[in-house]
C-alpha cells in the first residue's frame, strides 16, 4: 500500500501538474460536502454511541430522549456478563479461523491462477461471483446446503461414504462454528485471491528465472521469492480480511442467529440483540464501543508499521 | 520440460481448476435448481440433481404473488437508486477536489475515508437508530439512503480520485483560460472523461445498498418498509422453511449482481478491489 502510494504520487506529478500557489478557499467547497456527510453520518453516531454507553437508555428514553447518567455501569455490567466474554471469545476464534483459512485458500488460488492454463479467465470470473453475491443470499444457500435432513452436503458426504448418519451441521455447537467459518471463507477467499494475484503479477519474472538457473526448486522459489515479495500485499490483505471478518453480521445472523446456545454468538450480534431485542441500548452501546477498539488498534498498528517501512 | 509434459501439466491445472470452480458453482446451481422444484420434490431422497419437472411455481407464488417480497424489491430499488445518486453527488466533486487542488488535509481526508470503512456497521447502526428515532427517520427511505450512503461514499471517493488524477491538468487549465469557472471545468471537462470511474461507483453503490442488511434490519421496524434483504432473511424460520420459495427469492435478489457481472464485470471488479489497494 505504501509502495502504491508513492508510485501514485509520482504518476500524479507527471500527468496532472497542479497549481503552484495554494488554491483559493472556494475550492474546498468541492470536498466539504462529502467530509461533512461522513462526519455527520459516521463520526457523529460513533461519538453519540459513546454518550449512550454512559447512560441508562431503554425504549422509553429512545422515544422521549434523555436517560440517566450512570458512569461506567454499562461497561461494568457488560464486562461482568458471561455472554459478553463468551461473545468476545467466539468473535476472536471465528475471526482468526476465518482470516487464516481465507488467506491460505486465497493464496493457493492466486498462485494457481497465476499460471497459464485453458479456462483460467472463466474460472477467475466464477470465483468472483461468489464474492459479489449478497451475503444474505450466500448465507441462505449455505444454510440450505448444510441442512441436516435434506442438505446437499450430507448427500455428497454420504455418497462418498464419509458420514453414515445425517449430520445436523447448524444444530451442534462445534459444527455450527465450523459451518459459519466455511461460509465466510467461501465468500472471502476470492477477495483475498484477487488482491494477492495482483501482488503476484507485480513480482518481476526474471527473479524466478534467475533462481531457476541457480537450481532452486519450486518450493524454494515459493518460500524465497514469492513469500518475501508478497509480504506488503499480504499485510494489507490480512488487515482487510480481519476487519471484514470481525464485523461480519449477516452470515451468522442468517445461518444460526448466534446459536445453538451461544456457540456462534459473535460480538456484533450480541450487541444487536442487547439493543434491539432486549432494548438495553446503553449496554449495547457499551459493547459496541469495546468492540470497536479491536479493529481500531489493529489498523493503528498497521499504519504505524507502514510508516516505519517508509522511513526504512 | 518437454512440450508434451508441459501441455499435460496445463491440462492437469484445468482439472484442478474445474474442481475448484465446482466448489463455487455448485452452491449457486443448487440455489437455482431448488428454486425450480415443486415443494414436494425439494425433500426427495436422494435429491434430484436436475429438477424434474421444472416448475416455476416458487417464482409465481413466493415472488410475483407475494406482496411483501414485491414491496421489498421496490423498497430496495428506491433505496439503491437514492444511494447511488447521493453518493455520486457527494463523491464526484470531493474526489475531483482532492485530485486537482493542492488542498490542505488531503491525506487526512483520505485516511478518514479509509478508516471509516473498517468500522463495523452495528457500531453506527445502533446510535443511528436512536438519532433517527428523534428525527423521525426510522422507517423512511431517506434514513436508509443516508445510512447506505455512509457506507458507499468513502469507498466511492477512494475509487474515483485516481480517475481524476489521470485527467491531464493542461486540459483543465486550457478550459479555465477560455473562461470556464472551477465548477464548469469540473462538469464539462473532468466528468465526461471519467465515465468509466463513474459507472464503477454507480454500480458498486447500487449493489452495496441492494444487499445491505445491518442498517436495513436496525433502521426499519415496519414490514412494508423492509428492503428485500430483510424480507429474504424473514423467510427462513425454525418451523419448516419452504426452501424452494427461499431459493426463488434468493435468485431474484442475486439477479442484479449476475447482470452487473455479465455486462459490467471490469467495472465491478475494478471498483471493489480498487478501494482496497489504491490510494
Amino acid at each position: 500500500m505504501a509502495l502504491l502510494l508513492g508510485k501514485r504520487r509520482a504518476v500524479a506529478r507527471r500527468t496532472a501538474p497542479r497549481a503552484r500557489r495554494r488554491p483559493p478557499l472556494s475550492t474546498y467547497l468541492f470536498v466539504l460536502p462529502a467530509v461533512v456527510f461522513v462526519a455527520a453520518t459516521v463520526l457523529y453516531p460513533l461519538v453519540y454511541n459513546v454518550a449512550i454507553s454512559f447512560r441508562d437508555v431503554g425504549l422509553r428514553e429512545i422515544v422521549a430522549g434523555g436517560g440517566d447518567f450512570v458512569g461506567f455501569d454499562n461497561y461494568l455490567a457488560e464486562l461482568r456478563k458471561p455472554e459478553f466474554r463468551n461473545a468476545l471469545l467466539v468473535s476472536l476464534l471465528y475471526t482468526v479461523l476465518g482470516v487464516g483459512l481465507a488467506f491460505v485458500c486465497g493464496l493457493a488460488m492466486a498462485v494457481f491462477l497465476n499460471r497459464r492454463f485453458p479456462g483460467r479467465d472463466l474460472m477467475r470470473s466464477v470465483l468472483l461471483v461468489a464474492w459479489v453475491l449478497p451475503t444474505v443470499v450466500s448465507a441462505n444457500v449455505w444454510k440450505w446446503m448444510l441442512d441436516g435432513g435434506h442438505g446437499l452436503l450430507n448427500t455428497v458426504l454420504g455418497a462418498l461414504g464419509l458420514v453414515d448418519d445425517d449430520l445436523f451441521w447448524l444444530l451442534e455447537p462445534a459444527t455450527a462454528l465450523a459451518s459459519v467459518v466455511l461460509a465466510t471463507v467461501w465468500t472471502l477467499a476470492p477477495f483475498a485471491m484477487i488482491l494477492l494475484l495482483a501482488g503476484l503479477q507485480n513480482i518481476p519474472g526474471p527473479l524466478y528465472e534467475a533462481a531457476r538457473i541457480d537450481g532452486a526448486n519450486a518450493w524454494q522459489r515459493f518460500t524465497r521469492i514469492t513469500v518475501p515479495m508478497l509480504r506488503p500485499v499480504s499485510m494489507t490483505v490480512l488487515l482487510l480480511l480481519f476487519v471484514t471478518t470481525f464485523k461480519t453480521f449477516d452470515t451468522i445472523y442468517l445461518m444460526t442467529r448466534g446459536g445453538p446456545g451461544n456457540a456462534t454468538m459473535i460480538l456484533p450480534i450480541h450487541a444487536y440483540l442487547e439493543a434491539f431485542s432486549f432494548f438495553r441500548f446503553g449496554t449495547g452501546a457499551a459493547a459496541t464501543t469495546v468492540m470497536l477498539l479491536i479493529p481500531l488498534l489493529l489498523s493503528l498498528f498497521y499504519f504505524r508499521s507502514l510508516r516505519k517501512e517508509d522511513l526504512a | 520440460m518437454s512440450a508434451r509434459r508441459l501441455l499435460g501439466a496445463r491440462w492437469a491445472s484445468t482439472v484442478i481448476g474445474a474442481l475448484l470452480a465446482a466448489v463455487y458453482i455448485v452452491p449457486v446451481y443448487w440455489m437455482v435448481a431448488t428454486s425450480l422444484k415443486r415443494p414436494g420434490d425439494v425433500f426427495a431422497d436422494p435429491p434430484d440433481i436436475v429438477p424434474s419437472p421444472v416448475s416455476f411455481g416458487a417464482y409465481a407464488e413466493a415472488v410475483f404473488a407475494n406482496t411483501h417480497v414485491l414491496r421489498g424489491l421496490a423498497n430496495s430499488t428506491v433505496v439503491g437508486a437514492g444511494t447511488t445518486l447521493l453518493t455520486l453527488a457527494l463523491a464526484l466533486p470531493a474526489a475531483y477536489g482532492m485530485a486537482r487542488f493542492r488542498l490542505r488535509f488531503v491525506s487526512a481526508f483520505l485516511l478518514l475515508f479509509l478508516v471509516v470503512q473498517m468500522i463495523p456497521a452495528i457500531n453506527v447502526a445502533l446510535p443511528m437508530f436512536v438519532i433517527f428515532s428523534h428525527l423521525g427517520l426510522v422507517n423512511s427511505y431517506l434514513g436508509l439512503v443516508l445510512a447506505n450512503c455512509s457506507l458507499a461514499l468513502p469507498l466511492a471517493v477512494v475509487v474515483l480520485r485516481p480517475y481524476f488524477l489521470a485527467v491531464p491538468g493542461e486540459v483543465v487549465e486550457a478550459a479555465r483560460v477560455d473562461g470556464c469557472g472551477q465548477w464548469s471545468a469540473f462538469l464539462r471537462i473532468a466528468l465526461p472523461v471519467s465515465v468509466p470511474g463513474i459507472v464503477t461507483v454507480a454500480v458498486v453503490s447500487f449493489l452495496g445498498a441492494w444487499g445491505e442488511f445491518v442498517f436495513a434490519l436496525a433502521l426499519v421496524t415496519k414490514d412494508q418498509m423492509q428492503p428485500v434483504s430483510v424480507v429474504l432473511a424473514g423467510l427462513t424460520n425454525a418451523f419448516g422453511t419452504r426452501w424452494n420459495d427461499v431459493m426463488a427469492v434468493s435468485a431474484v435478489v442475486s439477479l442484479p449482481i449476475f447482470l452487473a457481472f455479465l455486462f459490467l464485470q471490469r467495472f465491478v471488479v475494478g471498483g471493489l478491489t480498487a478501494g482496497a489497494t489504491k490510494n
